[in-house]
């Protein structure tokens, strides 16, 4: 299994670089995540879509519905992309440590 | 692992993700003898296996009929040759012929190398049953991939997707991992959303004992489809419905028929019959699911451990039913773009749904247009079976695969100003079509049916 090591911490990845336990997820992780995923610099709003989606995930145990997400951030899903190039499921969501959505999506 | 010599491959679960769902992976040099051994068993069960395997002419009237061929060209995505693939190993050790003669009558000896060709190929494969459909003497090669998945599954061979989908299921009830307090949290979303855009009120009541329906959505429609959610709760509250979404079964879906019809399916089946029973329902009515509503309305019946007591009906032929008895008040000029249909595989050829979608596009739409060819004609959208896989090696191969229903949609003209409707009423296909829609530019935006209906209802 693909693992990364952040601050001295072992952060284990599935195939697809999702984390394996979401309790290690730090800025940091979020970081060297992003990187991986190609982007740069997180900026304001890429820490926005991150945070509703740890929220609503301690909370709720899932990811929101995508039209959710769009309206609480204020972002559109075209914006989404824009910031997130794998989209809210697969870019969004790896950041912010969630699981990899399953099923038909 | 997305390739094994020069073959594309899903990512597979690992040994402790089939464990989840009861498998105990075959060690690698015991895997062909097991394999030979599951294979004995199932051909001694299944007439429909056993004439695909003997009675095949390779007519190769299937060749240029199947959308999988025709996208990557690869001999081995011909149904008859991918069938072959398992027919080599059956005549070896099951025909007279293959055991005098073996290679010589195209009989090979069982390898790891051809259980890995099964993986690669089966999972190309959609099920989608165009071959059957085309076929001179009746084989229904989608019963092959039925059943080189099954022994896959039994060998520890599954890939993650369906074997994370599997476990979810057992978990929480549905194949996204959506649990109570998540469903609820996006029901009262849909409520919000629809009093805002549609200054309606509708309630979407959850666990409700004694109601009349209890409505099956599929999961996927509370994470990427809320207009198919919001179109349901919206044709409920319109007719003035008893109903309710059950909590322990907001699914569907049923993975089982696609790699487990074992233990998977019919533990699913076991699932729905429970929930119907504890909430007192009087009736079962299904979501916008192609695969699903095929193994809910072909298979429950000789899946269920006892009778089954509900009628168990599709939402697209409570709709039409109420079309044709002039009971809904419908505004087609709210959906006023142009939009094709695509035809989900299983409705239409395991379904017999076609005609009802059609009685429903019509009445909501103005300016509908058929694709060529259609209904239980149609090409599959190229996911079918849930063959979502998004690994870079597994992606390319589905732009492939739905090359032949982008030229389809093209062909309609639909999106020529950018603005078309791509309906596509089932989870799969949707999840399917999102993205295909914009690898292949065809202008268009994917929607469910029933979210077309939502939108042209006239409320008093």
């Amino acid at each position: 299994m693909p693992s990364t090591i952040i601050n001295g911490v072992e952060i284990e990845l599935d195939e697809d670089g999702f984390m394996i336990d979401p309790d290690l997820w730090n800025e940091d992780v979020a970081r060297a995540l992003a990187a991986s995923e190609g982007i740069d610099e997180l900026t304001e709003d890429h820490w926005k879509i991150i945070n509703y989606l740890r929220d609503y995930f301690k909370q709720y145990h899932i990811a929101p519905m995508v039209r959710k997400l769009c309206k609480e951030t204020g972002c559109s899903l075209k914006y989404i992309y824009d910031l997130f190039p794998s989209g809210p499921a697969k870019g969004a969501c790896k950041l912010a440590g969630l699981p990899k959505p399953t099923g038909c999506v | 692992m997305p390739e094994y010599k020069g073959m594309v491959q899903p990512v597979r679960a690992t040994p402790e993700e089939m464990r989840k769902i009861h498998i105990e992976p075959v060690p690698d040099e015991q895997k062909p003898q097991k394999a030979l051994e599951y294979l004995d068993q199932i051909r001694k069960k299944f007439r429909s296996f056993v004439m695909a395997m003997e009675s095949c002419t390779k007519c190769g009237q299937c060749a240029e009929n199947c959308h999988t061929y025709l996208g990557t060209r690869d001999p081995n995505n011909i149904p008859t040759n991918r069938a072959e693939l398992i027919r080599k190993i059956y005549k070896r050790y099951f025909t007279l012929e293959g055991r005098w003669f073996g290679k010589l009558v195209g009989a090979e000896d069982i390898s790891l190398d051809v259980i890995e060709q099964w993986y690669s190929y089966f999972y190309q494969c959609s099920q989608c049953r165009r071959c059957a459909h085309v076929c001179p003497f009746g084989i229904d090669t989608c019963e092959v991939t039925f059943i080189g998945r099954q022994i896959l599954h039994w060998l520890g061979i599954t890939p993650k997707l369906h074997a994370s989908v599997g476990a979810a299921m057992e978990k929480v009830g549905n194949h996204t991992g959506l649990p109570k307090p998540g469903i609820v949290d996006t029901l009262e979303f849909m409520s919000e959303e629809i009093m805002d855009e549609f200054g309606v009120e509708v309630e979407f009541p959850v666990d409700k004992p004694d109601s009349d329906i209890m409505y099956i959505p599929s999961s996927a429609d509370f994470l990427l489809n809320p207009y198919t959610l919001m179109g349901a709760g919206m044709f409920f509250t319109y007719i003035g419905a008893n109903w309710t979404i059950p909590s322990t079964v907001t699914e569907a879906g049923n993975f089982g028929l696609l790699f487990d019809q074992y233990w998977t399916q019919r533990g699913n089946v076991m699932r729905l019959l429970n929930a119907a029973q504890e909430l007192g329902v009087k009736k079962i009515v299904w979501g916008e699911c192609g695969h699903g509503w095929r193994a809910a309305k072909m298979y429950i019946p000789s899946l269920a451990d006892r009778p089954v007591r509900w009628p168990i009906t599709h939402i697209h032929d409570e709709i039409a039913d109420l079309i044709r008895k002039n009971e809904l008040k419908l505004d087609p000029s709210k959906n006023s773009k142009p939009v094709t249909l695509h035809d989900p595989c299983n409705y239409v050829r395991a379904c017999g749904l076609n005609e009802n979608m059609r009685t429903i596009i019509r009445a909501v739409t103005t300016d509908f247009r058929e694709m060529t060819p259609h209904g239980a004609d149609n090409f599959c959208c190229g996911g079918g079976s849930a063959i979502l896989f998004d690994d870079p090696e597994m992606y390319q191969r589905r732009i492939l695969l739905s090359k032949k229903k982008a030229e389809q949609v093209r062909a309609t003209g639909v999106g020529k100003n950018g603005d078309g409707i791509l309906c596509a009423p089932c989870s799969i296909c949707k999840a399917q079509l999102y993205p295909m829609v914009e690898e292949h530019e065809l202008g268009v935006e994917v929607k469910g049916l029933v979210d077309l209906v939502g939108k042209a209802l006239v409320w008093k």
